[in-house]
């Protein structure tokens, strides 16, 4: 699956792996953000947090093994290829982490790297899962979707370049920065997405908009979730895993209730007009949307100083 | 609270509500409802009814009921047909919303788009919307006479009449596109 959030070491107690008590985990390690994250899970009054963590990370993983083998039975793989491989790649993450933590334990620098050096596979997957929707729901259209695609690139781009630029300029909370840059230009490519069906009055097909707006909502409180934990570090390291954790469980169930039925192709694609139509039609109407807008405008200036 | 704290924060929030926005059932947008039948006349409706409001409009008949009248019933002759200035205003717009969107579905159902035409279309749609924010400040402050709405309602009219010849083409095809836009699998073009 995609995160850190939902595999990080960070509370979640690993069966069969001593975890240090209070007095041995010493006071919380702030020199780096990543630390102080890892540090913080092992304090004695996260306990209780670290089980439900747990358990809803358990349960995570479990999801996302029925959305695999849901996408696979409902032979949806063909529809959504990068979208069940991101589903593959996550489960596997999941898997690979719990190993991890099970042999060199949660507070390892093993377990550390598997769990953070993962992370741009598994964005890369998710990226491409997201274009992969994107390009679904303009299927058929070719001429908006040419349109549509520059259009949702240069808001990516320009999303990812702000983000980076607006970030703290640390190098201990460059990854954090990475991640939150990624989000938010996730979430603002199937906005901007979205927004665009509606000027063009496409119908958006239901699966899609459901796979979207999972998408779109775990990474908008992602990247609320990455905000606070850079501005209050020490006082919300022990909770952000766990509430990333949850946020991406009502995810998963988000899809796994999109995914529950076959994908339905559409049996015929919609009619193409002539490109002469448009090309003919096209500047009339802008030529006399202009003209429209100069007349307002002069009427109105001729009218003002009737006053 | 840091600047980037508060930036990132308002981000979210403004990519949420404009979320809601995009995902608002277009059942909701009542204003600009049209049936798909009426894809196949799309000239211009209530800017035809221009000729009666500009004689409802004349200033002749606000003068006579000021002289022959009461100046309460003149005030009250005025309030109502500003009211119906506006009302027509807000129909004036409605036509020419719905020429818009018959552009927007002309674009859609092409297989070539242009990216200028679309952004100045675009722009210039937004800028009309400005303007017409703007007349009806103006009438409501009393900085516009009322009559001379008939040029925005000339423009609109000229326009849907260009249109109408354009479209005739494509009427056929629009009444298709209605088809897959109600089709069982719900894909195609939202043309209501």
């Amino acid at each position: 699956m995609y995160k850190v959030a939902e595999s990080l070491p960070v509370s979640l107690p690993t069966p069969g792996v001593a975890r240090p008590s209070a007095s041995q985990a010493g006071p919380c390690p702030t020199s780096s953000p990543l630390l102080a994250i890892y540090g913080c899970a092992t304090m004695r009054q996260m306990v209780d947090l670290a089980t439900a963590q747990r358990v809803c990370w358990d349960l995570s993983i479990v999801l996302r093994a029925l959305l695999l083998c849901l996408v696979l039975w409902r032979r949806n793989v063909r529809s959504f290829p990068f979208f069940s491989i991101y589903l593959s790649a996550n489960l596997l993450y999941a898997l690979l982490l719990y190993v991890a933590y099970s042999v060199w334990g949660s507070l390892s620098v093993v377990s550390f790297w598997i769990a953070w050096g993962s992370q741009p596979v598994i964005s890369c997957a998710r990226a491409l899962a997201v274009a992969e929707i994107c390009r679904l729901f303009l299927a058929g259209y070719r001429g908006i979707w040419s349109l549509a695609w520059r259009l949702l690139v240069s808001c990516a781009t320009f999303v990812l370049l702000y983000s980076f630029l607006a970030s703290k300029h640390q190098w201990d909370f460059a990854i954090l920065g990475a991640n939150r840059a990624l989000e938010l230009a996730i979430a603002a490519v199937i906005v901007v997405l979205l927004v665009f069906l509606r000027y063009y009055q496409v119908v958006a097909e239901p699966t899609l908009r459901t796979l979207a707006i999972g998408f779109c909502l775990f990474s908008c409180f992602a990247v609320l979730n990455y905000t606070i934990l850079e501005h209050w570090l020490k006082k919300y390291a022990g909770i952000w895993n766990f509430v990333e954790v949850i946020s991406y469980l009502f995810c998963v169930l988000a899809w796994t209730w999109a995914l529950r039925k076959p994908f339905p192709r559409p049996a015929v694609d919609p009619a193409l007009l002539p490109g002469s139509v448009y090309r003919q039609l096209s500047p009339e109407i802008n030529l006399r949307l202009r003209l429209l807008d100069e007349r307002l405008s002069d009427f109105w200036r001729a009218e003002a100083p009737r006053s | 609270m840091s600047f980037t704290f508060i930036l990132f924060v308002s981000i979210v929030v403004a990519l949420l509500i404009l979320l809601a926005w995009a995902l608002r059932n277009p059942a909701q947008r009542k204003a600009l409802k049209i049936e798909p039948a009426s894809l196949e006349q799309p000239g211009p409706r209530h800017s035809t009814y221009l000729p009666l409001i500009r004689q409802a409009l004349s200033p002749t008949d606000l003068e006579f009921l000021a002289t022959r009248g009461s100046p309460g019933l003149a005030r009250r002759a005025r309030k109502e047909r500003q009211r119906v200035t506006l009302s027509y205003l807000d129909e004036l717009r409605n036509d020419f919303q719905r020429l818009l969107r018959l552009a927007r579905v002309v674009a859609s159902l092409s297989p070539e788009v242009g990216a200028a035409q679309e952004f100045e279309r675009l722009r210039l749609s937004f800028r009309f919307s400005c303007r017409c924010q703007m007349v009806r400040v103006g009438l409501y402050s009393g900085l516009l006479v009322l009559p001379q709405l008939g040029g925005l309602s000339q423009m609109v009219s000229e326009l849907a009449v260009r249109m109408e010849a354009a479209m005739q083409e494509l009427g056929e095809r629009a009444v298709l596109a209605a088809k897959l836009a109600s089709s069982p699998d719900q894909r195609g073009v939202d043309i209501t």
